[in-house]
């Protein structure tokens, strides 16, 4: 199997540290930071014994079997279109709501040519959605998805956060999409231990989108994000340092209420992790898949996986843990009202 | 002002009497003793 790997930040160092552990025959890298491209390229080649590392951008002459874009967002629509008419597959680690949107559009291009393209393929979404979609089928119908992130991954991911914040984004609400002011809606979400609580509040965040193709039956569809009083405050401004190499360790709490007979049950699940860790193996996972022809045709998100189960399998070996939390079965199991 | 006194120590004396009764009397309950974050494990996903 032929992989490329562009961008190589936080997130693409720790998806090219799982590639080349995995049965890869060729693995090219590129970053647009040619320094930085000089820094990780003798790393990975001094620990890849059996995987030829080559460098250079995509060429869609010579198309590798699957290209993994982890750069920052905006890089990704543009060489998504043409190395999916080019005839690779696609991951996308990309959370840009906007860029989410242009992905999806390539469905038909991934479709004709009998493509994946894997749209949002990291901590969140990605995992997040993963979660949902592993929530969802333990139920009859899902009526209300909630999802919680909290923490970043590399510098990227948290000037994307920043933005994110003071973007203004969209919920699923009966039917139809209602924009949300971003900054608003605080709700204090518990993630797993010893994470704790963090207040979360809306952005522009591309959960919904993605789930919402997977769920367009569901009346309610939201996404929230953890800030500090001070993150809300200086949301507006340009980011006044420069970003943690790692913004992690983060959370996930994904909340789904549907019913399963004539109950209504409510299935929360959580993780925590290193964003950039977590979403590196997500995307590297998801990558072998594609390139196995196990990922579904067309542009999806992970929301859409054919098999969950055995995709949350694979996480776990790579040492992703997920938890449930399991409240007192007897209050939250309600009877429908007639 | 004596009035003034008078009147803020009998609220305060009846604040502290009504506090002592709920205090005493009152149930707070049981905390729940289930539930809680559980690792999903491999026979979870099978």
């Amino acid at each position: 199997m032929r992989l490329a790997l562009v961008g190589l930040g936080t997130t693409g160092s720790h998806i090219a540290r799982q590639l080349i552990q995995a049965p890869v025959t060729e693995l090219s890298l590129y970053d647009i930071d040619r320094r930085r491209l000089e820094r990780v390229v003798p790393a990975v080649r001094a620990v890849a014994h059996d995987v030829e590392v080559v460098t250079g951008q995509p060429d869609p002459a010579d198309p590798a079997d699957v290209v993994v874009l982890a750069g920052p967002v905006g890089t990704h629509a543009k060489p998504a279109a043409s190395m999916v008419a080019a005839g690779s597959h696609i991951v996308s680690i990309s959370d840009d709501p906007a860029e989410v949107t242009q992905l999806l559009a390539l469905d038909r291009s991934a479709r004709d040519r009998q493509r994946a393209l894997v749209v949002g393929a990291g901590f969140a979404p990605g995992l997040s959605c993963l979660l949902a979609r592993f929530a969802a089928d333990c139920l009859d119908s899902v009526e209300v998805i909630n999802v919680y992130k909290a923490g970043t991954g590399g510098p990227a991911c948290a000037r994307q956060h920043h933005r994110a914040l003071r973007s203004d984004g969209h919920d699923w609400v009966e039917g139809g999409w209602v924009l949300r002011r971003g900054g608003s809606g605080r709700d204090l979400a518990w993630f797993p231990e010893p994470y704790g609580a963090r207040d979360c509040y809306r952005g522009a965040l591309s959960s919904p989108v993605l789930l919402q193709r997977v769920f367009p039956n569901a009346q309610r569809i939201s996404a929230r994000m953890s800030a500090t009083r001070r993150d809300r405050l200086t949301s507006r401004m340009p980011m006044l340092r420069r970003p943690h190499d790692d913004g992690g360790p983060g959370g996930l709490r994904v909340e789904v209420r549907g019913r399963s007979g004539r109950a209504v049950e409510t299935i929360i699940l959580g993780a925590i992790d290193h964003p950039a860790v977590a979403g590196g193996t997500v995307a590297a996972v998801t990558a072998l898949a594609a390139g196995a022809g196990r990922a579904p045709q067309g542009a999806n998100g992970i929301a859409a996986w054919p098999e969950p189960k055995e995709l949350l399998g694979s996480l776990r070996r790579k040492g992703i843990r997920v938890a449930s939390f399991d409240g007192q079965l007897d209050v939250m199991a309600v009877a429908p009202r007639r | 002002m004596l009035t003034l006194a008078r009147r803020v120590l009998t609220a305060l004396g009846l604040a502290g009497l009504i506090a002592a009764l709920f205090r005493l009397r009152g149930s707070g309950g049981v905390p729940p003793q289930t539930g809680g974050w559980k690792e999903i494990t491999d026979a979870d996903l099978t």
